[in-house]
Protein backbone atom coordinates (compact mmCIF):
# COMPACT_ATOMS: atom_id res chain seq x y z
CA UNK A 1 0.00 0.00 0.00
CA UNK A 2 1.32 3.37 -0.96
CA UNK A 3 1.25 5.85 1.81
CA UNK A 4 -0.24 9.23 0.94
CA UNK A 5 2.43 11.91 1.30
CA UNK A 6 1.18 15.21 2.54
CA UNK A 7 2.61 18.29 0.82
CA UNK A 8 4.60 20.44 3.19
CA UNK A 9 4.06 24.18 3.63
CA UNK A 10 7.37 25.14 2.00
CA UNK A 11 6.65 22.87 -0.97
CA UNK A 12 3.27 24.54 -1.38
CA UNK A 13 4.95 27.97 -1.44
CA UNK A 14 7.45 26.83 -4.08
CA UNK A 15 4.64 25.36 -6.19
CA UNK A 16 2.60 28.58 -6.02
CA UNK A 17 5.74 30.59 -6.89
CA UNK A 18 6.43 28.37 -9.91
CA UNK A 19 2.83 28.69 -11.12
CA UNK A 20 2.96 32.52 -10.78
CA UNK A 21 6.32 32.58 -12.56
CA UNK A 22 4.94 30.45 -15.38
CA UNK A 23 1.86 32.63 -15.81
CA UNK A 24 4.00 35.79 -15.73
CA UNK A 25 6.46 34.42 -18.30
CA UNK A 26 3.68 33.27 -20.60
CA UNK A 27 1.80 36.59 -20.52
CA UNK A 28 5.01 38.58 -20.87
CA UNK A 29 5.91 36.62 -23.96
CA UNK A 30 2.54 37.34 -25.52
CA UNK A 31 2.76 41.04 -24.65
CA UNK A 32 6.35 41.40 -25.83
CA UNK A 33 5.70 39.56 -29.06
CA UNK A 34 2.68 41.62 -29.93
CA UNK A 35 4.09 45.13 -30.32
CA UNK A 36 0.68 46.47 -31.28
CA UNK A 37 -1.13 45.27 -28.17
CA UNK A 38 -1.60 48.67 -26.54
CA UNK A 39 -1.83 50.72 -29.72
CA UNK A 40 -5.19 52.25 -30.40
CA UNK A 41 -6.46 51.64 -33.90
CA UNK A 42 -8.57 54.57 -35.06
CA UNK A 43 -11.48 53.94 -37.37
CA UNK A 44 -11.82 56.95 -39.70
CA UNK A 45 -15.53 56.22 -40.14
CA UNK A 46 -16.09 57.00 -36.46
CA UNK A 47 -14.54 60.46 -36.76
CA UNK A 48 -16.04 63.58 -38.24
CA UNK A 49 -13.60 65.67 -40.30
CA UNK A 50 -13.88 69.32 -41.36
CA UNK A 51 -12.15 68.69 -44.69
CA UNK A 52 -12.84 65.05 -45.57
CA UNK A 53 -11.51 65.56 -49.11
CA UNK A 54 -8.06 66.18 -47.64
CA UNK A 55 -8.01 63.22 -45.27
CA UNK A 56 -5.85 60.21 -46.13
CA UNK A 57 -5.49 56.95 -44.23
CA UNK A 58 -2.16 55.16 -44.02
CA UNK A 59 -2.54 51.64 -42.70
CA UNK A 60 0.52 50.02 -41.10
CA UNK A 61 1.06 46.93 -38.99
CA UNK A 62 -0.35 48.43 -35.80
CA UNK A 63 -3.30 50.26 -37.33
CA UNK A 64 -4.42 53.42 -39.07
CA UNK A 65 -2.62 56.73 -39.27
CA UNK A 66 -5.06 59.49 -40.18
CA UNK A 67 -3.45 62.42 -41.96
CA UNK A 68 -4.86 65.76 -43.04
CA UNK A 69 -3.27 67.20 -46.18
CA UNK A 70 -2.73 70.95 -46.59
CA UNK A 71 -3.34 71.94 -50.24
CA UNK A 72 -3.43 75.62 -49.26
CA UNK A 73 0.15 75.46 -48.07
CA UNK A 74 1.72 73.15 -50.66
CA UNK A 75 -0.71 72.71 -53.58
CA UNK A 76 1.67 70.91 -55.93
CA UNK A 77 3.04 68.55 -53.30
CA UNK A 78 -0.45 67.63 -52.11
CA UNK A 79 -1.57 67.11 -55.70
CA UNK A 80 1.35 64.72 -56.26
CA UNK A 81 0.69 62.81 -53.05
CA UNK A 82 -3.02 62.48 -53.79
CA UNK A 83 -2.30 61.26 -57.30
CA UNK A 84 0.01 58.52 -56.04
CA UNK A 85 -2.39 57.56 -53.25
CA UNK A 86 -5.28 57.24 -55.72
CA UNK A 87 -3.08 55.00 -57.89
CA UNK A 88 -2.40 52.78 -54.88
CA UNK A 89 1.29 53.38 -55.49
CA UNK A 90 2.25 53.41 -51.81
CA UNK A 91 0.73 50.03 -50.96
CA UNK A 92 3.53 47.66 -49.91
CA UNK A 93 6.14 50.44 -49.84
CA UNK A 94 8.73 50.07 -47.10
CA UNK A 95 9.35 52.38 -44.16
CA UNK A 96 12.94 52.24 -45.29
CA UNK A 97 14.43 54.98 -43.12
CA UNK A 98 13.38 55.06 -39.49
CA UNK A 99 15.18 57.01 -36.77
CA UNK A 100 13.84 56.12 -33.35
CA UNK A 101 11.66 58.82 -31.88
CA UNK A 102 12.65 61.23 -34.61
CA UNK A 103 11.48 60.43 -38.09
CA UNK A 104 10.15 57.76 -40.39
CA UNK A 105 10.49 57.86 -44.15
CA UNK A 106 8.76 55.86 -46.85
CA UNK A 107 7.58 56.10 -50.43
CA UNK A 108 10.46 54.85 -52.56
CA UNK A 109 8.32 53.36 -55.30
CA UNK A 110 11.24 52.10 -57.34
CA UNK A 111 13.55 50.35 -54.88
CA UNK A 112 11.46 50.22 -51.71
CA UNK A 113 8.56 47.93 -52.51
CA UNK A 114 7.94 44.62 -50.80
CA UNK A 115 8.33 42.61 -54.00
CA UNK A 116 11.58 44.24 -55.14
CA UNK A 117 13.27 45.79 -52.13
CA UNK A 118 16.79 46.80 -53.09
CA UNK A 119 18.82 47.57 -49.96
CA UNK A 120 21.64 49.01 -52.02
CA UNK A 121 19.48 51.65 -53.67
CA UNK A 122 16.43 52.15 -51.45
CA UNK A 123 15.92 55.83 -50.79
CA UNK A 124 17.08 56.88 -54.24
CA UNK A 125 14.12 55.60 -56.23
CA UNK A 126 11.74 57.63 -58.36
CA UNK A 127 8.03 57.51 -59.05
CA UNK A 128 8.32 58.01 -62.79
CA UNK A 129 6.26 61.20 -62.59
CA UNK A 130 9.28 63.48 -62.38
CA UNK A 131 10.34 65.85 -59.64
CA UNK A 132 8.35 68.82 -58.39
CA UNK A 133 9.40 72.19 -57.06
CA UNK A 134 9.92 72.73 -53.33
CA UNK A 135 7.14 74.76 -51.72
CA UNK A 136 8.79 76.58 -48.86
CA UNK A 137 7.37 80.09 -48.87
CA UNK A 138 4.55 79.70 -46.37
CA UNK A 139 5.19 79.96 -42.65
CA UNK A 140 4.81 76.44 -41.38
CA UNK A 141 5.85 74.96 -38.05
CA UNK A 142 7.38 71.52 -38.20
CA UNK A 143 5.77 70.06 -35.12
CA UNK A 144 5.50 66.41 -34.11
CA UNK A 145 3.33 64.59 -36.61
CA UNK A 146 4.11 66.84 -39.57
CA UNK A 147 4.29 65.10 -42.92
CA UNK A 148 6.80 66.48 -45.42
CA UNK A 149 8.11 65.54 -48.81
CA UNK A 150 11.64 64.19 -48.83
CA UNK A 151 14.17 65.48 -51.33
CA UNK A 152 17.81 65.06 -52.26
CA UNK A 153 20.41 67.56 -51.05
CA UNK A 154 19.16 69.92 -53.77
CA UNK A 155 15.88 71.84 -53.59
CA UNK A 156 13.17 71.14 -56.20
CA UNK A 157 13.86 67.40 -56.22
CA UNK A 158 10.73 66.22 -54.39
CA UNK A 159 9.03 63.20 -55.92
CA UNK A 160 7.17 60.44 -54.06
CA UNK A 161 9.10 59.91 -50.83
CA UNK A 162 7.66 61.43 -47.70
CA UNK A 163 8.57 61.54 -44.04
CA UNK A 164 6.67 61.99 -40.81
CA UNK A 165 8.43 63.52 -37.81
CA UNK A 166 8.00 62.08 -34.34
CA UNK A 167 9.37 65.15 -32.57
CA UNK A 168 9.35 68.89 -33.23
CA UNK A 169 11.97 69.83 -35.83
CA UNK A 170 12.27 73.63 -36.13
CA UNK A 171 15.29 73.25 -38.43
CA UNK A 172 13.06 71.62 -41.05
CA UNK A 173 11.07 74.86 -41.43
CA UNK A 174 11.78 76.41 -44.78
CA UNK A 175 13.83 73.37 -45.78
CA UNK A 176 11.28 70.70 -46.62
CA UNK A 177 7.91 70.98 -48.31
CA UNK A 178 5.16 70.31 -45.76
CA UNK A 179 2.17 68.33 -47.02
CA UNK A 180 0.09 67.68 -43.93
CA UNK A 181 -0.10 66.51 -40.38
CA UNK A 182 -1.07 63.33 -38.55
CA UNK A 183 -4.39 63.84 -36.78
CA UNK A 184 -4.68 60.39 -35.21
CA UNK A 185 -2.43 57.36 -34.93
CA UNK A 186 1.07 58.70 -34.31
CA UNK A 187 1.54 55.83 -31.86
CA UNK A 188 1.15 53.45 -34.83
CA UNK A 189 4.21 55.07 -36.39
CA UNK A 190 6.16 54.85 -33.15
CA UNK A 191 5.86 51.06 -33.44
CA UNK A 192 7.36 50.92 -36.93
CA UNK A 193 10.51 48.84 -36.96
CA UNK A 194 13.82 50.64 -36.55
CA UNK A 195 17.33 49.37 -35.98
CA UNK A 196 19.63 51.64 -34.03
CA UNK A 197 22.89 52.45 -35.84
CA UNK A 198 21.57 51.16 -39.17
CA UNK A 199 21.15 53.66 -41.96
CA UNK A 200 18.62 51.51 -43.81
CA UNK A 201 16.20 49.33 -41.90
CA UNK A 202 16.90 45.67 -42.72
CA UNK A 203 13.70 43.66 -43.25
CA UNK A 204 11.61 46.82 -42.73
CA UNK A 205 7.93 47.23 -41.98
CA UNK A 206 5.70 48.10 -44.92
CA UNK A 207 2.71 50.32 -45.60
CA UNK A 208 -0.26 47.99 -45.95
CA UNK A 209 -2.35 50.58 -47.74
CA UNK A 210 -2.52 54.33 -48.24
CA UNK A 211 -5.96 55.58 -49.28
CA UNK A 212 -8.09 58.68 -49.52
CA UNK A 213 -10.89 58.83 -46.96
CA UNK A 214 -13.46 59.30 -49.72
CA UNK B 1 28.76 37.54 -56.70
CA UNK B 2 26.55 36.62 -53.75
CA UNK B 3 29.52 37.08 -51.41
CA UNK B 4 30.27 40.47 -52.96
CA UNK B 5 26.65 41.59 -52.48
CA UNK B 6 26.70 40.32 -48.89
CA UNK B 7 29.88 42.28 -48.12
CA UNK B 8 28.43 45.39 -49.81
CA UNK B 9 25.20 45.15 -47.83
CA UNK B 10 27.18 44.61 -44.62
CA UNK B 11 29.03 47.89 -45.16
CA UNK B 12 25.80 49.68 -46.06
CA UNK B 13 24.17 48.48 -42.88
CA UNK B 14 27.04 49.32 -40.58
CA UNK B 15 27.45 52.83 -42.01
CA UNK B 16 27.03 55.17 -39.04
CA UNK B 17 23.54 56.52 -38.77
CA UNK B 18 23.47 60.22 -39.61
CA UNK B 19 20.48 61.07 -37.49
CA UNK B 20 21.96 64.50 -36.98
CA UNK B 21 19.48 66.92 -38.55
CA UNK B 22 22.05 69.68 -39.04
CA UNK B 23 24.48 67.32 -40.73
CA UNK B 24 21.75 66.18 -43.09
CA UNK B 25 20.98 69.76 -44.02
CA UNK B 26 24.42 71.29 -44.51
CA UNK B 27 26.85 68.37 -44.34
CA UNK B 28 28.93 69.79 -41.52
CA UNK B 29 29.38 67.53 -38.50
CA UNK B 30 29.55 68.40 -34.79
CA UNK B 31 27.23 71.40 -34.87
CA UNK B 32 24.40 72.47 -32.61
CA UNK B 33 21.87 75.26 -32.78
CA UNK B 34 22.97 78.53 -31.19
CA UNK B 35 20.01 80.64 -32.29
CA UNK B 36 17.42 80.09 -34.98
CA UNK B 37 14.52 82.42 -34.28
CA UNK B 38 16.15 85.52 -35.71
CA UNK B 39 14.44 88.42 -37.43
CA UNK B 40 15.97 87.68 -40.84
CA UNK B 41 15.67 83.89 -40.33
CA UNK B 42 19.43 83.33 -40.32
CA UNK B 43 20.21 80.19 -38.37
CA UNK B 44 23.27 80.42 -36.16
CA UNK B 45 25.01 77.14 -35.41
CA UNK B 46 28.15 76.50 -33.39
CA UNK B 47 30.76 73.79 -33.32
CA UNK B 48 30.62 71.50 -30.31
CA UNK B 49 33.78 69.69 -31.42
CA UNK B 50 36.41 70.38 -34.08
CA UNK B 51 35.35 69.47 -37.61
CA UNK B 52 37.01 68.81 -40.92
CA UNK B 53 35.39 69.34 -44.27
CA UNK B 54 36.41 68.75 -47.79
CA UNK B 55 35.89 70.47 -51.04
CA UNK B 56 35.82 67.60 -53.53
CA UNK B 57 37.71 64.70 -51.94
CA UNK B 58 40.33 66.47 -49.84
CA UNK B 59 39.27 67.36 -46.33
CA UNK B 60 41.29 70.51 -46.06
CA UNK B 61 38.95 72.80 -44.15
CA UNK B 62 39.39 72.76 -40.38
CA UNK B 63 37.66 74.59 -37.60
CA UNK B 64 37.50 74.23 -33.82
CA UNK B 65 34.87 74.60 -31.16
CA UNK B 66 34.96 77.67 -28.97
CA UNK B 67 34.21 78.33 -25.31
CA UNK B 68 30.79 79.66 -24.38
CA UNK B 69 32.04 83.04 -23.21
CA UNK B 70 33.75 83.79 -26.53
CA UNK B 71 30.78 82.43 -28.43
CA UNK B 72 28.30 84.63 -26.57
CA UNK B 73 30.46 87.71 -27.02
CA UNK B 74 31.18 87.21 -30.72
CA UNK B 75 27.65 86.14 -31.56
CA UNK B 76 26.38 89.59 -30.57
CA UNK B 77 28.90 91.27 -32.88
CA UNK B 78 28.22 88.93 -35.78
CA UNK B 79 24.46 89.14 -35.41
CA UNK B 80 24.54 92.94 -35.24
CA UNK B 81 26.31 93.02 -38.60
CA UNK B 82 24.25 90.32 -40.29
CA UNK B 83 21.00 91.90 -39.08
CA UNK B 84 21.63 94.54 -41.72
CA UNK B 85 20.54 92.04 -44.36
CA UNK B 86 16.83 91.46 -44.80
CA UNK B 87 15.22 88.04 -45.10
CA UNK B 88 14.23 88.72 -48.71
CA UNK B 89 17.80 89.70 -49.62
CA UNK B 90 19.25 86.65 -47.87
CA UNK B 91 16.83 84.45 -49.79
CA UNK B 92 17.96 86.01 -53.04
CA UNK B 93 21.62 85.40 -52.27
CA UNK B 94 20.99 81.94 -50.87
CA UNK B 95 22.29 82.36 -47.34
CA UNK B 96 20.61 80.66 -44.41
CA UNK B 97 23.17 79.13 -42.04
CA UNK B 98 25.98 80.81 -40.12
CA UNK B 99 28.46 78.43 -38.53
CA UNK B 100 30.44 79.83 -35.61
CA UNK B 101 33.78 78.24 -34.79
CA UNK B 102 37.37 79.30 -34.23
CA UNK B 103 40.74 78.99 -35.95
CA UNK B 104 39.15 78.35 -39.30
CA UNK B 105 41.62 77.35 -41.97
CA UNK B 106 41.66 76.06 -45.50
CA UNK B 107 44.69 74.10 -46.65
CA UNK B 108 46.46 75.29 -43.51
CA UNK B 109 45.86 78.99 -44.25
CA UNK B 110 43.78 80.86 -41.70
CA UNK B 111 40.73 82.62 -43.04
CA UNK B 112 37.92 84.78 -41.65
CA UNK B 113 35.19 82.85 -43.36
CA UNK B 114 34.29 80.23 -45.90
CA UNK B 115 31.10 80.72 -47.89
CA UNK B 116 29.27 77.91 -49.63
CA UNK B 117 26.28 78.95 -51.68
CA UNK B 118 25.27 75.34 -52.41
CA UNK B 119 24.73 74.57 -48.74
CA UNK B 120 23.60 78.18 -48.10
CA UNK B 121 26.22 78.35 -45.39
CA UNK B 122 28.82 80.81 -44.21
CA UNK B 123 31.41 79.49 -41.76
CA UNK B 124 32.91 82.29 -39.65
CA UNK B 125 36.03 82.27 -37.53
CA UNK B 126 34.90 84.04 -34.37
CA UNK B 127 38.49 84.49 -33.24
CA UNK B 128 39.51 86.30 -36.41
CA UNK B 129 41.48 89.52 -35.88
CA UNK B 130 39.19 91.68 -33.72
CA UNK B 131 40.07 94.86 -35.60
CA UNK B 132 38.72 93.45 -38.82
CA UNK B 133 36.14 90.87 -37.77
CA UNK B 134 33.06 93.02 -38.43
CA UNK B 135 34.19 94.09 -41.85
CA UNK B 136 35.30 90.55 -42.66
CA UNK B 137 31.73 89.35 -42.07
CA UNK B 138 30.51 91.58 -44.90
CA UNK B 139 33.50 90.63 -47.00
CA UNK B 140 32.69 86.93 -46.74
CA UNK B 141 29.02 87.57 -47.32
CA UNK B 142 29.91 89.30 -50.56
CA UNK B 143 31.51 86.10 -51.80
CA UNK B 144 28.11 84.42 -51.40
CA UNK B 145 26.53 87.24 -53.41
CA UNK B 146 29.24 86.94 -56.06
CA UNK B 147 28.93 83.15 -56.29
CA UNK B 148 25.20 83.47 -56.91
CA UNK B 149 25.37 86.35 -59.38
CA UNK B 150 28.59 85.81 -61.32
CA UNK B 151 27.08 87.45 -64.40
CA UNK B 152 26.47 90.72 -62.54
CA UNK B 153 29.94 90.93 -61.06
CA UNK B 154 31.83 90.44 -64.28
CA UNK B 155 35.55 90.34 -63.50
CA UNK B 156 36.64 91.60 -66.91
CA UNK B 157 34.58 94.76 -66.53
CA UNK B 158 35.92 95.14 -63.00
CA UNK B 159 39.55 94.72 -64.07
CA UNK B 160 39.11 97.56 -66.55
CA UNK B 161 38.34 99.91 -63.69
CA UNK B 162 41.95 99.62 -62.51
CA UNK B 163 44.98 101.43 -63.87
CA UNK B 164 46.06 99.99 -67.23
CA UNK B 165 49.28 98.37 -66.09
CA UNK B 166 47.82 96.75 -62.96
CA UNK B 167 47.45 92.97 -62.69
CA UNK B 168 45.97 90.95 -59.85
CA UNK B 169 47.80 87.96 -58.36
CA UNK B 170 46.88 84.52 -59.64
CA UNK B 171 44.94 83.65 -56.48
CA UNK B 172 43.83 85.20 -53.20
CA UNK B 173 46.66 83.52 -51.29
CA UNK B 174 49.34 83.97 -53.94
CA UNK B 175 50.21 87.45 -52.75
CA UNK B 176 52.66 87.96 -49.88
CA UNK B 177 50.76 90.92 -48.55
CA UNK B 178 47.41 90.13 -46.91
CA UNK B 179 47.22 93.39 -45.00
CA UNK B 180 43.66 94.47 -44.26
CA UNK B 181 44.51 97.97 -43.07
CA UNK B 182 42.98 100.84 -45.00
CA UNK B 183 45.29 102.29 -47.66
CA UNK B 184 45.24 106.01 -48.22
CA UNK B 185 47.36 106.43 -51.29
CA UNK B 186 44.84 106.70 -54.13
CA UNK B 187 46.00 103.43 -55.60
CA UNK B 188 42.48 102.33 -56.46
CA UNK B 189 42.35 99.76 -53.65
CA UNK B 190 41.03 99.85 -50.13
CA UNK B 191 43.63 97.41 -48.79
CA UNK B 192 46.68 95.49 -49.90
CA UNK B 193 44.60 92.32 -49.78
CA UNK B 194 42.25 93.83 -52.38
CA UNK B 195 45.09 93.60 -54.87
CA UNK B 196 45.06 89.81 -54.71
CA UNK B 197 42.14 88.99 -57.04
CA UNK B 198 39.20 90.78 -58.64
CA UNK B 199 36.67 88.98 -56.44
CA UNK B 200 38.62 89.82 -53.27
CA UNK B 201 38.82 93.43 -54.44
CA UNK B 202 35.05 93.51 -54.95
CA UNK B 203 34.53 91.94 -51.53
CA UNK B 204 36.80 94.57 -49.97
CA UNK B 205 34.82 97.39 -51.61
CA UNK B 206 31.53 95.87 -50.51
CA UNK B 207 32.70 95.30 -46.95
CA UNK B 208 34.01 98.87 -46.64
CA UNK B 209 30.70 100.16 -47.95
CA UNK B 210 28.76 98.07 -45.45
CA UNK B 211 31.00 98.74 -42.49
CA UNK B 212 31.87 102.43 -42.90
CA UNK B 213 28.57 103.35 -44.58
CA UNK B 214 28.61 106.96 -45.79
CA UNK B 215 31.95 107.63 -44.17
CA UNK B 216 33.63 105.32 -46.61
CA UNK B 217 36.87 106.76 -47.97
CA UNK B 218 36.22 107.75 -51.54
CA UNK B 219 38.48 110.53 -52.70
CA UNK B 220 39.97 108.14 -55.20
CA UNK B 221 38.41 108.12 -58.69
CA UNK B 222 39.04 104.41 -59.21
CA UNK B 223 37.51 103.50 -55.87
CA UNK B 224 34.54 105.73 -56.65
CA UNK B 225 33.96 103.82 -59.87
CA UNK B 226 34.26 100.55 -58.00
CA UNK B 227 31.76 101.69 -55.37
CA UNK B 228 29.30 102.63 -58.10
CA UNK B 229 29.77 99.25 -59.78
CA UNK B 230 29.09 97.34 -56.55
CA UNK B 231 26.10 99.50 -55.58
CA UNK B 232 24.53 99.31 -59.03
CA UNK B 233 24.78 95.54 -59.21
CA UNK B 234 23.71 94.79 -55.64
CA UNK B 235 20.64 96.96 -56.27
CA UNK B 236 19.90 94.84 -59.33
CA UNK B 237 19.58 91.87 -56.99
CA UNK B 238 17.40 93.74 -54.53
CA UNK B 239 16.26 97.28 -55.28
CA UNK B 240 15.39 97.84 -51.61
CA UNK B 241 18.90 97.06 -50.40
CA UNK B 242 20.33 99.69 -48.05
CA UNK B 243 24.04 100.44 -47.99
Amino acid sequence: MIAKIKISKSERIILIFLIILGVFTFTSLIILKNKCLFVKNYNPNDIKFDNPENIVILNAECGNVIIELYPNISPNAVKRLKKLIKLGAYDDAAFHRVIEGKLIQAGDLEFGRKENLDYGRVGSGKSGLGTIKSELDGKFKYERGTVGLARTFELDTEDSQFFIILQDEPLFEGEYTPVGKVLYGLEVLEKVKFVAQFHIVPRPDFINSFKMLN
Amino acid sequence: MILFRAILLFFIFIAPLKADTIYNLIKIPNLEVYKIDTKNSLRYLYATKPFRLGINVKKNINCYNSDKKTLDKKYKIIKKNLDEYSLSFLKKINLKYIVLCENLSIAGINTAGIPNNKTRTLILDIKFNENHLERAIHHELFHIINDNYKELFNENIWKNLNKKNFEYSKCSTCSDNWNLELLNNKSGFFTEYAKSTASEDMAEVFSHLMFYKNEVYSNDPIIEKKILFIKKNVLKIDSTFKF
